[in-house]
């Protein structure tokens, strides 16, 4: 294989992570927390997706993983309401969160692997045969960055998104509903990580032990070019494709599976990222 | 009289062992069990030191004591170590990756410092999955000798729980000495530990060396007791129960992850599928955040300090309850 | 007289005096120092006032090691401990209080001083754990230190007293027990007087008085003219990063800038936050 070879499956298996990176960034802005439980959501969407089937298999997939997301989008705000405002709390939650839904997994499905095959054929660019599926998952990502861009840039929703994630307090006097906006976000952890899911079902397949790894992938392909915003997530993720592909390609497996975990000690290691003044104080 | 003011947390771990003693001792499959849960005991205690006392969300104790489940492998039947040698690597070796890693990711915020523990632990078992030549890969590790004169179920629960007592009596010294006091000091207030003197990255480090050391005893107990290792016996998921048994029973007690352990350990008895155990503990984890962030051992505190000024009675000193670790 | 409790003249810079000289600090393009200085011998007060923003704080963090100077050097003894980590500060012997007392509410009063006591601690984070005769031993000796720096303070009866049942004016008190333990020869205080009422000032101030007598220097950071009138023999006047500036309070208290920039001011006394905090 050639090295542009590598860069091209490298951008097209990148993808995935764009869709995990993107929700990691968005909470991270505006609630300054993580949401462990974005893998998990990938799970519960593939899990049920591969069991329903069709396209109403995918409905339900997505579904299901939006509930997930609401029902800790619930638990944030019951937190909030007992007087909880520790972000290590609300990450440590949906610690709990994804326990419990790679659990009602494994129990439902049991330990077998969802993976389905979309298209058989394969596509031919420049003598790379590439699958038609990664090009799906691509455009998937690069659309559903747009769309976000759009919002976020544009419209009144994401001039309050934008203020919210700056100045909380500063927000409620002017009005925005920040915990409205909140609750939002962790709802669009749910959506995005369910379309990772599904991709993920078409592509590699997962199985009921993914969760935790996808969601640090997610976060590591997020904070490398800056977690504040959330297209330079899709930059992490399609960056974060490449290196894996690379690894795969010149170095052993280990290696390669171990980029995701790398990249994220390497990039905490050498930032600023966590400076108190940027995630909140030790209390 | 003062070692009673001062161990009392040891003291009632003896009396709760004791008690327990014989009527486990009456049933070989509680034995059994009585190592496996010595084994999680003495990890929770580990996440308690530090995430309860240095505020490190920690992750990898599941990968920590996979290293030292792992030398005490290599060591004993390999190498042929003289029994309890090993100890000694199996401590010292995740304690010097725990002391090397903090130092560079404690100064970051406290979500950060979860995460790298988090892609630490995935990098050991990745490597260990990959590490054919030393570890077995995937395939495993077969034909761990038992420590010396070590053998039956029972003496191995004997040695597992005079372990977990051994550390509750070192967490209790640290907690009564100037380090100790440190980690309260810096984990309320970074800005005030630097003005005590107190070096927040060092001490933090040490607090992490000295988890990852108590998890490595777990992983040389536990690879001596079962005597095969694969990449699976001691993976995140384990460090993940860990963590959650040490919040649910209080992590800034010296007791609540003993305590979250023993009923974890008793409730996942009673659930209808093991499946259901990650479920079970993932709610219990959301509960106790909901219903008393400082655990059952806070919550219990909580209780008895109300009924104490309910009854009118004056405001005794912390004497009689259930001592915070910090006294 | 209420001034000064001191009539022996200051010795020109004492070998081992706290110096610091044009210090210079930039907050993202705002010069918040642009050259300043303050000399505290050991047995000595020194004031430092300005108004809100003049910088004091600043000057203050600077000394104390939360803050890391453009330009200036900080000197203890001769010794350059310009830009050390607080940490290290603290263990060259410069200790500080917080205007808003840092000290755990639901600790008693004891263990709060033996808190300061981690410099002097020689057993090793593992002999702590091991807990063998040496450990136990100093864990003794500093209770019983600690007990000695509260009755030199007049706190022995509130040891076992917990934080949150003190008024402020004692909890400042435990505050400077706490930078005594660490075994200071400086303490720097930051506004001791903000919130006190007149009987807590003056008993505090009879306390710093004491302190100083033992030979600590102390700077005191405060808005309250008043109290460092009464306090110190030498007092800084700073003003938007300047010394507007210095000598006796007398003196200063007739200097007709200072009259204009901050004793017009005074009213403003109680106000909170700095710039620079």
């Amino acid at each position: 294989m050639t090295f542009s070879e590598f860069i091209l499956r490298g951008v097209l298996a990148g993808s995935i992570y764009v869709l995990l990176a993107v929700p990691m960034s968005l909470l991270f802005s505006t609630v300054r927390t993580i949401d462990f439980a974005v893998g998990a959501y990938a799970l519960v969407a593939a899990a049920v997706a591969a069991s329903v089937g069709g396209v109403l298999g995918i409905a339900a997939g997505l579904g299901a993983a939006v509930a997930g997301s609401a029902a800790m989008a619930l638990i944030f705000l019951l937190l909030k309401r007992f007087g909880c405002h520790n972000h290590i709390i609300y990450a440590l939650a949906s610690f709990g969160v994804a326990t419990a839904l790679a659990s009602a997994v494994l129990w439902q499905y049991g330990t077998q692997s969802f993976v389905r095959d979309s298209f058989s054929q394969f596509w031919s660019l420049a003598g790379i045969r590439i699958s038609p599926q990664g090009v799906l998952n691509l455009v998937t990502a690069l659309v559903a960055v747009t769309i976000l861009y759009v919002v976020i840039q544009r419209s009144q929703l994401g001039r309050m998104m934008r203020a919210a994630a700056v100045n909380v307090m500063g927000s409620e006097l002017a009005g925005i509903p920040v915990e409205l906006i909140q609750v939002g976000t962790y709802l669009v952890g749910g959506l995005l990580g369910g379309i990772a899911g599904l991709l993920i079902l078409f592509t590699a397949g997962l199985d009921y032990s993914a969760p935790l790894s996808l969601t640090l992938s997610g976060f590591a392909a997020a904070i490398v070019f800056g977690i504040d915003n959330p297209f330079r997530a899709l930059f992490g993720g399609l960056a974060m494709g490449v290196a894996e592909a690379l690894a795969a390609g010149y170095t052993s497996g280990m290696v390669t599976s171990m980029v995701p975990f790398l990249f994220l000690l390497i990039v905490l290691g050498t930032s600023r990222f966590g400076d108190a003044t940027v995630a909140g104080d030790r209390t | 009289m003062t070692f009673w003011a001062n161990h009392r947390n040891t003291l009632i771990a003896i009396a709760a062992v004791l008690i327990a003693a014989p009527f486990v001792a009456s049933r070989p499959v509680w034995l059994d069990s009585a190592v496996i849960l010595g084994v999680y005991a003495l990890l929770a205690l580990s996440v308690g030191i530090s995430y309860g006392q240095a505020g490190i969300l920690t992750m990898s104790q599941g990968a920590f004591a996979s290293v030292g489940a792992y030398a005490a492998a290599l060591c004993s039947a390999r190498w042929g170590w003289p029994p309890f040698t090993d100890l000694v690597l199996a401590m010292l070796l995740p304690a010097v990756l725990a002391y090397g890693v903090g130092r560079v990711v404690t100064r970051l915020s406290p979500l950060a410092t979860a995460l790298a523990t988090l892609a630490l632990g995935s990098v050991i078992s990745i490597y260990i999955r990959h590490a054919d030549d030393l570890t077995g890969g995937y395939v495993g590790f077969a034909g761990i000798p038992a420590i010396g004169f070590i053998d039956t179920p029972l003496e191995y629960a004997v040695l597992a729980w005079l372990l977990v007592i051994a550390v509750v009596y070192g967490y209790e010294n640290l907690m009564r000495s100037a380090h100790g006091r440190a980690l309260n000091v810096l984990q309320q207030d970074q800005a005030r530990a630097r003005a005590d003197g107190i070096d927040v990255a060092r001490s933090m480090s040490a607090a992490f060396a000295l988890s990852a050391a108590i998890a490595g005893i777990a992983g040389w107990l536990y690879a001596h007791y079962v005597s095969v290792l694969s990449p699976e016996s001691l993976d995140t998921n384990i460090s993940v129960t860990a963590l959650l048994m040490a919040v649910v029973g209080g992590a800034g007690y010296v007791l609540g992850p003993i305590i979250g352990t023993v009923l974890f350990d008793t409730l996942t008895r009673l659930l209808p599928a093991a499946e259901l155990q990650g479920l079970f503990y993932g709610l219990a984890l959301v509960v106790i955040l909901l219903v008393a962030r400082t655990g059952l051992m806070g919550l219990g505190e909580q209780l008895i300090g109300a009924a104490r000024s309910g009854l009118g009675r004056r405001a005794a000193p912390a004497a009689g309850l259930p001592a915070r670790a910090a006294s | 007289m209420t001034g000064p409790a001191f009539d022996t003249p200051v010795p020109p810079a004492a070998a081992d005096a706290l110096v610091a000289s044009g210090i210079e600090v930039a907050f993202g393009g705002i010069k918040a120092l642009a050259g300043v200085g303050a000399t505290v011998v050991p047995g000595r007060i020194v004031g430092l006032i300005g108004r809100n923003g003049s910088g004091k704080s600043t000057l203050f963090n600077c000394m104390t090691g939360f803050v890391r100077p453009g330009a200036g050097r900080v000197t203890l003894g001769g010794a350059d401990i310009t830009g050390l980590p607080a940490e290290r500060v603290v263990r060259a012997g410069i200790a500080r209080t917080f205007q808003t007392p840092r000290i755990a509410e639901g600790a008693d009063v004891r263990t709060a001083v033996l808190c300061g006591f981690f410099n002097s601690a020689k057993t090793s984070f593992m002999g702590s754990v091991a807990g063998f005769g040496a450990a136990r031993r100093e864990e003794r000796r500093l209770r019983e230190e600690a007990d000695a720096v509260l009755e030199g303070l007049g706190l022995a009866d509130l040891r076992h007293t917990e934080v949150r049942r003190l008024s402020m004016g004692l909890v400042r008190m435990v505050d400077v027990a706490r930078c005594i333990a660490s075994g200071a020869r400086f303490i720097l205080l930051d506004e001791p007087a903000a919130g006190l009422t007149q009987a807590e000032q003056e008993t505090l101030s009879r306390q710093i008085r004491d302190v100083a007598a033992r030979g600590v220097g102390i700077l005191l950071v405060e808005h309250n003219f008043a109290l460092v009138r009464s306090l110190c023999e030498t007092v800084v006047v700073l003003e938007t990063g300047r010394v507007l500036c210095e000598g006796a309070p007398e003196t200063v208290a007739r200097d007709p800038r200072v009259l204009r920039s901050y004793l017009g001011a005074v009213g403003e006394s109680d106000e909170q936050g700095e710039a620079a905090a």
